[in-house]
């Protein structure tokens, strides 16, 4: 043998030692104590990066060890912190932004006064002024689909124990639906041959426009809304209403019996929810005895016993059971889990847009999240009291198109929430449902409504 | 009447508890681990990508006989006078053939072993030279692999991912 083999051999960087032992014992002197419930087998030392705080090495048994004791993870608890941060951050920018209705009153004056000093038709200010409202209302339905897009993906994430969206933009890949959005602008734009080419293109706008024109009246706030109609509310759902054709179109053009398949299935299916949505209104309408959406709001104003606000969800029995059909008819309108029967993804390939691809997906996807903003931004407006405060004492502490901010975007946590826990409805099931459950419910309120009416007049 | 109303109460608070498990699971921390910037280290036992330490071995063919895949070659270095000593002049294991299947590591009969399973599972190859790996006396445990265009040894960079634990396994 050479003298090599005798040399030392170099050691292995030994692994980082457990500390089990040293845990385990006061559980097992605990043990006789309670008998009934022993103590959990202590979780494996986790290491974590210095520099980061990411977890290195963690030597679970099975992944939900993860959830046996959370708050001892770096990370849960900086999620926590983010998460307060975040809340914190928005309420602070509400704060300082105040009523932003205000800057109406100066901005017009300007205008005006601008279009004197240059001479300009009469019209010209209003023009403008009636263009910068456009402008802003257009950005709602858009910009509330790209951050509720976001939104959906990390609440399903997490209702799923998964983390989503983590890497486009650094913070928890907020970035990702913008870098969705590029990707579906350069994805080839597909017209399938047995499509009926000029229905199959107009499509997706004749559902987009009127999805974006529902927004009008809708009152985000004191003296916030871009169109002051005294039918705001037919007009909001008489809008709503175009979309069937939509999707009608967009069923039939691409020539394929799947896409046709769904989009009858949602024709059916909107005509149908429109019905006690509609009827689950009018008790709101008998007691605001008003069609414009900024009146219903403001009728809500004010508190029973100084606390409890006069919202109309609050009304006994009848409040609640037209918020409740009004809720589900939303879901069913806006084709959400547990009503998605017209683009059924594990039924119908993807019901009628099947054969749409880039841009053309894009828009009817955008019309599914306006939609749902919508139906969240009435929900909000007529049972939840628009922008007025939930507690008395907290009157005027934020401004009010805040309140109806965080109304909405609860509402829109619990489609969210719907979608990630109920299974789909089968076809009759679903229209079981709605015409012999949600409208005799919501014709029996209506007549309930009638007299709560009757007895306080 | 009452059947009516119990039906519809009943599947209503059936509804708030589904809602209830998804609500508190949202809560919960994710159990994903976000593969590229967080890495689980497997279990001690894993038969990674082997390991092998010229220093140790006697050069005794044992695992070349054990190998199901013929993916192992050697040769017995020699001394001046020619004469074969048990050591190895090189050493090579073709990860391209070879199936993770730990005979090697069983049949070495050195202690250490001299050819292990380590933990990485993280092998890529953009070419098959750097399927084979190669070792000699002086090299690492991770060996090195012959650029045939380039004629020389080169590093398996970005090959080996796992360095925190590269532990041989005691019997």
């Amino acid at each position: 043998m050479s003298e090599d083999a005798k040399d030392p051999k170099p050691e292995a960087p030994k692994p980082v030692p457990e500390t089990t032992t040293a845990a385990a014992a006061p559980a097992a002197a605990a043990k006789p104590a309670a008998p009934a419930k022993p103590a959990p087998k202590p979780l494996p030392t986790p290491v974590y990066n210095e520099a980061d705080g990411r977890l290195l090495k963690e030597r679970r048994l099975w992944p939900t060890d993860m959830w046996r004791d959370p708050w001892s993870q770096p990370r849960y608890r900086m999620a926590w912190v983010k998460l307060i941060v975040l809340v914190a951050v928005a309420l602070g920018a509400a704060l300082l932004l105040g009523e932003v209705g205000r800057f109406a009153v100066p901005v017009t004056s300007f205008l005006l006064e601008k279009g004197a000093a240059y001479g300009l038709p009469a019209w010209a200010p209003g023009l403008v002024w009636a263009l910068v409202k456009i402008v802003l209302v257009l950005h709602v339905p858009l910009l509330s689909a790209l951050v509720f897009v976001w939104w959906e993906r990390k609440i399903s994430a997490h209702m799923q124990s998964r983390l989503g969206p983590m890497y486009v933009g650094g913070f928890h890949g907020w970035l990702q639906t913008v870098a969705d959005g590029i990707k579906l602008l350069l994805k080839e734009n597909i017209t399938p041959t047995a499509a009926d080419t000029w229905v199959h293109r107009l499509a997706p706008a004749v559902v987009v426009a009127p999805a974006l024109l529902a927004f009008a009246p809708v009152s985000f706030g004191k003296d916030l809304s871009a169109a002051d109609l005294d039918v705001g509310l037919v007009y909001v759902f008489a809008m709503a209403g175009v979309s069937v054709v939509g999707i009608m179109m967009a069923g039939w053009g691409s020539g394929n019996k799947y896409s046709l398949l769904g989009g009858l299935r949602s024709a059916a299916q909107l005509v149908s929810y429109e019905l006690p949505r509609m009827f689950a209104v009018i008790p709101v309408i008998m007691f605001a005895e008003s069609l414009n959406l900024a009146d219903i709001g403001a009728a809500q104003g004010g508190y029973w016993f100084g606390v409890l606000p006069r919202w109309f969800i609050f009304y006994p029995v009848v409040g609640q059971l037209s918020f409740l059909i009004f809720l589900i008819a939303s879901v069913a309108e806006t084709n959400r889990i547990p009503f998605d029967l017209p683009e059924a993804e594990s039924e119908l390939v993807a019901g009628f847009h099947t054969e749409y691809s880039g841009m053309k997906f894009s828009l009817f996807f955008l019309a599914e999240y306006a939609y749902m903003t919508l139906a969240c931004c009435l929900a909000a407006a007529f049972f939840l009291g628009g922008g007025t405060a939930p507690l008395s004492f907290l009157d005027g502490f934020l401004p009010s198109w805040a309140w109806f901010l965080g109304k909405v975007l609860a509402l829109v946590f619990c489609f969210l929430w719907f979608r990630w826990t109920f299974p789909r409805f089968r076809v009759d099931r679903l229209m079981d449902f709605n015409w012999k459950f949600l409208l005799p419910w919501s014709f029996a309120n209506i007549a309930l409504a009638g007299l709560y009416v009757m007895v306080l007049s | 009447m009452t059947e009516y109303f119990s039906e519809v109460f009943g599947s209503f608070f059936a509804i708030l508890k589904g809602l209830r498990v998804t609500f508190v699971t949202m809560f919960k921390p994710a159990v994903t681990v976000e593969y590229p910037t967080e890495k689980l280290v497997p279990y001690s036992g894993f038969r990674g990508a082997l390991l092998f330490d010229a220093e140790t071995c006697i050069s005794c063919n044992q695992c070349v006989k054990a190998c199901p895949s013929s993916c192992i070659a050697l040769e017995n270095a020699t001394n001046e006078a020619g004469k074969k000593v048990a050591k190895v002049a090189w050493y090579s294991i073709d990860f391209g053939k070879c199936n993770f299947c730990r005979l090697c590591e069983e049949a070495c009969p050195t202690k250490p072993k001299a050819v292990w399973h380590s933990k990485d599972y993280e092998l890529t190859f953009f070419r098959r030279d750097e399927m084979v790996r190669c070792w000699k006396k002086g090299f690492d445990f991770v060996g090195l692999y012959w650029d045939r265009g380039a004629q020389e040894f080169k590093k398996p960079e970005g090959q080996v991912q796992i360095q925190t634990v590269q532990e041989r396994f005691q019997y």
